[in-house]
């Protein structure tokens, strides 16, 4: 092996887990028996299994982390581990992280379906009439590159301080990745099975029905885990600068009241929580959508 | 040309033209809304937003703003560019240190920017740095994506190629799979520079918003003085204009400099 790849030998002697190495052990292991070496196999095997690696890659994190923050020493700007794990323990007994995970959940659940119920069939029309296209198109184009973030300041006069503009921002920066998916997906349907379904004699309500939205699905979905995304990122944004509530604003309120555990905590959560939406997106849209994959996109 | 002939020619409207149709016809609309609301309501109106961006740039306060907001991502954006690209470089050729610190990258990658600025402020106060530590964040995550995604696709051919005429494994990196891998980098960068532009408008508007105003300077800034001082609606839809006009020309400059760069591509 260090012949092949010579500048590779360093690294093995830091990391003797290499892969080619256990590669080359694993038939030893099988064809010696002797319980030696099948716990030695065994201990590999969990070195190097996927979830053995996130935790010695957290443990790690979370120990320099301890390290950094008794080095820095001011609990005010980076509170230990520990006294956040407290924390978190505390808002968690107390009710206030669920609470203010509802809160912004179900404003990002409105906001991403009135995205979906008005930019999904929309870019259906878009997609399927030019004439409309050309109408439509340079409105798109024109507001697209304003980001959600800069309709703040112009929300906060239309809709006050409160719940409705966290949703206005989200359904607006979800609309587009939504509607511009939703277009590529119609047009890039297989002219083929478009004029098999005709040749069938299929009527053209159940062309839409059977060919067309089964095939743009997943353009689709992938457009909706953009949105949902972005609006995950503008959330925090807009409840930060114009909400009474919810994670954005929990994390501002705490770091005005210097409470800086509590800040921390609800920072861990926010990015649990868009970690753990995005684990089930991706299970939908594997289950939704399974013949996804044949047609290369991404999932 | 000949669709255009042939359009005339059948008398339809030409395409140009009903692209404009709309935008037009929302213009006038508000403008006429805005008519009918007595003087002194704070609505705005395209007439007014157009006066309003006249009195702003002759002041030269809009031309500050924009240039102070630019130089923040300019600077925020190199930091990324630094950390993300040999972040990058690393975790994409060596599948070690990728397995290692994949786990944290991706448990990062969905606390929005704007969730770092409480920290950021606690640290830095409300001034400059704070605002450069978003925008690097939010660059940080597309530049590395990216470079990973880059390195790790070069062509496996080449490097044994270049291991047989022996090359180090540094000079592997440098001589092969850094060139090989500047398309997806480019990729990433105009990401990251969309994304930044966002992060620093955020950043700008919501430091001032919490620090009530005055410190930060910049585009977001401005629209929050507008917001919370002087009520201009007109000078915010400005801003808001300022802000999509400016995504939109970092947008084409990067493609631009895609295409000059990878003339093959397209």
């Amino acid at each position: 092996m260090p012949a092949t790849l010579p500048g590779k030998s360093p690294a093995m002697t830091v990391m003797p887990e290499d892969a080619p190495a256990v590669e080359t052990a694993r038939p030893n292991a099988a064809t010696a028996p002797g319980r030696r070496i099948s716990i030695a196999g065994v201990a590999r095997g969990v070195w190097r299994a996927r979830w053995f690696i996130s935790l010695r890659a957290f443990a790690t994190f979370i120990c320099l982390w301890a390290l950094l923050a008794a080095w820095v020493s001011s609990p005010l700007q980076l509170p230990s581990p520990a006294k956040v794990f407290d924390a978190m323990v505390g808002l968690a007994a107390k009710g206030e992280l669920l609470s203010q995970t509802l809160i912004s959940a179900s404003r990002l659940g409105v906001a991403l379906m009135v995205a979906t119920v008005i930019a999904v069939p929309l870019g259906f029309a878009m997609a399927l009439n030019r004439e409309l296209n050309t109408y439509l198109d340079p409105i798109v184009e024109l507001l697209r590159p304003i980001s959600g973030i800069a309709w703040i300041p112009l929300g906060l006069f239309i809709f006050g301080v409160g719940g409705t503009l966290p949703v206005f921002i989200m359904a607006y920066v979800a609309f587009f990745p939504l509607l511009l998916n939703t277009i590529d997906g119609v047009r890039e349907i297989d002219r083929k099975l478009l004029a098999a379904s005709r040749t069938m004699g299929i009527t053209r309500r159940a062309q839409m029905v059977h060919v067309m939205v089964p095939a743009a699905l997943p353009s689709v979905m992938v457009g909706f885990r953009i949105a949902f995304a972005s609006a995950w990122a503008a959330i925090i944004a807009a409840e930060l600068i114009g909400s009474p509530s919810g994670l954005g604003f929990s994390i501002e309120w705490y770091r005005q009241l210097l409470m800086s555990p509590k800040v921390f905590s609800f920072i861990v959560l926010i990015g649990v929580v868009g970690y753990l939406s995005d684990v089930v997106l991706r299970t939908v849209q594997r289950k939704l959508t399974p013949w996804a994959d044949g047609m290369g996109i991404d999932q | 040309m000949s669709m255009n002939v042939n359009v005339r020619a059948t008398g339809g409207i030409p395409n140009w033209a009903k692209a404009l149709t709309l935008p037009i016809i929302l213009l006038v609309i508000w403008q006429a809304w805005a008519m009918t609301l007595p003087e002194t309501s704070p609505a705005p109106a395209p007439l007014k937003v157009v006066q309003s961006f006249a009195e702003l740039t002759a002041s030269g306060e809009l031309i500050w703003a924009t240039i102070q907001s630019l130089g923040r991502v300019l600077a925020g954006f190199a930091i990324a560019m630094v950390a993300g690209l040999s972040l990058g470089v690393l975790m994409g050729s060596s599948r070690i240190v990728r397995e290692n610190l994949d786990p944290i990258v991706e448990s990062f990658r969905p606390i929005a920017p704007m969730a770092i600025l409480p920290i950021a402020i606690l640290w830095f106060g409300t001034g400059t740095p704070a605002a450069l530590t978003i925008v690097a964040y939010a660059a940080f995550f597309p530049l590395l994506i990216n470079t990973i995604h880059g390195v790790s696709r070069v062509d496996r051919q080449l490097i044994r190629a270049a291991q047989t005429m022996g090359l180090s494994r540094l000079r592997t990196v440098l001589v092969v799979i850094v060139p090989a891998a500047i398309p997806s980098v480019l990729l990433g960068s105009r990401l990251a520079m969309g994304v930044a532009w966002t992060a620093i408008i955020a950043a700008e508007l919501a430091v001032g918003a919490k620090s009530g105003g005055g410190t930060s300077g910049g585009v977001g800034q401005m629209m929050f003085v507008f917001y919370a001082y002087s009520i201009d609606l007109n000078g915010i839809v400005v801003c808001m204009i300022v802000v999509g006009v400016i995504a939109l020309l970092i947008d084409r400059l990067f493609r631009l400099v895609e295409h000059k760069l990878l003339p093959w591509r397209n």
